[in-house]
């Protein structure tokens, strides 16, 4: 299991990569949901082999329970990630409002001007 | 005493508070500022508590560290946190002086209040993923308070920010997975503990490099500075000084915390690393803030450059150049607040704050301009002014190391600060062109002078009693370095779990 969780993570962090290098809002935004899972999934496989061990839900005293800590880390995690997201969507489209567009590139061809003002 | 938490719950309380008081109003801003006196206040009694030698240990749910999450206040923390609420307070209350309540956007105030509470969290925890949780806390208030008067071209300026921000929370949560994964805990005083055994595991290293790139684009370092210098201008003024004085130098907080206590002290590669990207860091942003040339610009690249100045000092790793890195960030963060602010009075007595449209300013309002020199002069480094100190003993630190490149790199960084305030200088007080009106009706300006001229009061302070300062700093540094130390008072705090 651990060679495969660590070649998806990879391959997931590959993917939110590209797709966050992308020009269209939407990639961008994918890119962002997909690499939050990635560091997810990273730290989910930090509890080591799953391999033959319980839930870590305490039914038997004496069986091996897989180690609960990532779980409650990713939980948190993930929530955060889900706050930070719908801000991202909001972000984006309020830039779709205001600019007309949904290309990255288009949005800051033009901004060379040095002035806040 | 259950002091550590005082400042975390505190800015909570307010800030939902202010959120169910949806209407901006007098009374209203008498309770925030009374809420940032009251926080300044606790900070001040764990700063004096803490110089005499007595860490607070706070281990939630009473778990022991070994299980719960404990947040700890040592003398530096303690530092911090007076600096983060002494800015928090002043920020706040120019923000009153500047505009009025009438036009106050209704979720500013609780805004800054979440803000404040993330910062003061970074620096009360003891745990690597309670740091994970501060930094989120601070940045989700971040990007709102960005967000939340933007017009359209601020708005621009923002997505850089978040995604950054974005990328960087990722690659920390990934580092404290696999910092989990490696010493099985996430309690900074086990960790240390753990990782003293396992120095020359490469896998150490690894994680030291993934902390150094997560907190490299919190601080602003090198390749990882770009989302700053264009954002930070969007920002009002008040909130621009806040963000300047702070946020970047929880970066610095951190880098100092982990290479410091955490980490075994012995990752020379990382050092120098960091030492090197710190004198690159100096002297492009020194460059930058001379292409700029309206004032929010210029010092917004400044204080990447500054940010150079500290994480040199950490870089160089011994406990005279971690001093010195305490002593600049203490300058700093009161120095750079102020000049914001000062460029944010010049900006509404000239309605404007591009240089070429500046002027008249030192015929109309001389005393603006005493105090924009002693920041200014300080911020370059001139004694005996207090940044003249800390870049003092960062080159001494320097030539003890025989590195004479970044040495050299911080003096001509230095000369270039002077430079490019000059141009501030030039372009908004000293030249007399006839057309260039002062607006000196408007009475806004007095009153934030006077908050300014609290702040220069404080930095000249600084600057004059500098062996006190100083002596604060080196001690400081020595608890940060004594890992033993660090250790043995988390772990003296039995709690739930404890296998005495």
């Amino acid at each position: 299991m651990q060679i495969e969780t660590a070649l998806l993570v990879g391959v997931l962090f590959t993917a939110a990569t590209y797709l966050i290098l992308q020009r269209s809002f939407v990639k961008i935004l994918f890119g962002f949901v997909i690499l939050s899972n990635a560091a997810n999934l990273l730290v989910l496989s930090m509890s080591g082999r799953p391999d033959g061990k319980a839930a870590p839900i305490v039914l038997d005293p004496n069986a091996p329970m897989v180690d609960p800590l990532p779980q409650a880390l990713i939980l948190t995690a993930i929530v955060i990630g889900f706050g930070v997201i719908a801000y991202l969507v909001l972000l984006l489209y309020r830039m779709f409002l205001d600019q007309k567009t949904t290309n990255a590139a288009e949005l800051y061809a033009e901004t060379k001007s040095e002035d806040a003002d | 005493m259950n002091w550590p938490i005082a400042l975390i719950l505190l800015p909570l309380v307010t800030a939902l508070t202010l959120l169910v008081v949806g209407r901006p109003g007098k009374l209203r801003r008498w309770f925030a500022a009374g809420s940032a006196v009251g926080q300044l206040g606790i900070a001040l009694f764990l700063l004096e508590r803490t110089w005499h030698d007595h860490t607070f240990v706070l281990t939630l749910g009473n778990w022991s560290a070994h299980f719960g999450i404990v947040l700890v206040v040592d003398l530096l923390s303690a530092l911090m946190l007076t600096l983060s609420t002494l800015i928090a307070f002043t920020t706040i209350l120019y923000g009153f002086a500047e505009s009025s309540v009438r036009i106050e956007h209704p979720l500013r105030l609780p805004l800054v209040q979440f803000l404040v509470m993330g910062i003061n969290l970074a620096f009360c925890t003891g745990d690597l993923f309670n740091l994970f949780v501060a930094f989120e806390v601070m940045l989700i208030s971040s990007y709102a308070l960005l967000t939340l008067e933007a017009d359209n071209w601020d708005i621009k300026q923002a997505y850089p920010y978040v995604a950054i921000n974005l990328v960087g929370s990722t690659l920390f949560i990934c580092a404290a997975g696999l910092a989990y994964g490696l010493f099985g805990t996430l309690n900074f005083a086990e960790i240390a503990m753990r990782a003293r055994e396992m120095s020359d595991d490469p896998r150490v290293m690894a994680l030291a490099l993934l902390l150094l790139v997560v907190f490299g684009i919190k601080a602003g370092l090198f390749p990882l500075y770009y989302w700053l210098p264009n954002s930070y201008p969007t920002l009002s003024i008040p909130l621009a000084a806040l963000y300047a004085g702070m946020l970047t130098k929880v970066g610095v907080y951190v880098l100092l915390r982990v290479f410091g206590t955490v980490l075994p002290h012995d990752l020379h590669f990382a050092h120098q690393l960091l030492a090197w990207l710190a004198g690159i860091t100096m002297l492009t942003a020194v460059m930058g803030a001379i292409s700029r040339n309206f004032i929010r610009g210029i010092l917004s690249f400044h204080i990447l450059s500054q940010i150079g100045f500290m994480v040199l000092a950490i870089g160089f790793f011994t406990p005279l150049a971690f001093a010195a890195a305490i002593f600049y960030i203490t300058h700093h963060i009161i120095v750079k607040a102020s000049l914001f602010l000062i460029g944010g009075v010049a900006a509404q007595l000239n309605r404007s704050d591009n240089l070429d449209k500046m002027g008249n300013l030192w015929q109309h309002a001389p005393w603006l301009g005493v105090l924009f020199l002693f920041q200014a002069l300080s911020l370059a480094g001139l004694p005996p002014l207090s940044g003249f100190w800390g870049k003092y003993l960062i080159l001494v630190v320097g030539f003890e190391q025989r590195e004479y490149w970044l040495v050299a790199a911080a003096i001509i960084a230095s000369i270039l600060t002077l430079f490019s305030m000059l141009k501030i200088w030039n372009g908004a007080f000293w030249n007399s062109d006839d057309d260039r009106e002062v607006c000196l009706w408007d009475l806004r300006w007095v009153k934030m002078t006077w908050i300014i001229a609290g702040l220069a009061v404080i930095s000249v302070g600084i600057g004059v009693g500098a062996e006190g300062v100083l002596q604060l700093a080196t001690k400081a540094a020595e608890r940060v370095l004594d890992q033993d130390g660090y250790a043995a008072v988390v772990f003296q705090h039995l709690g739930k779990g404890a296998t005495p």
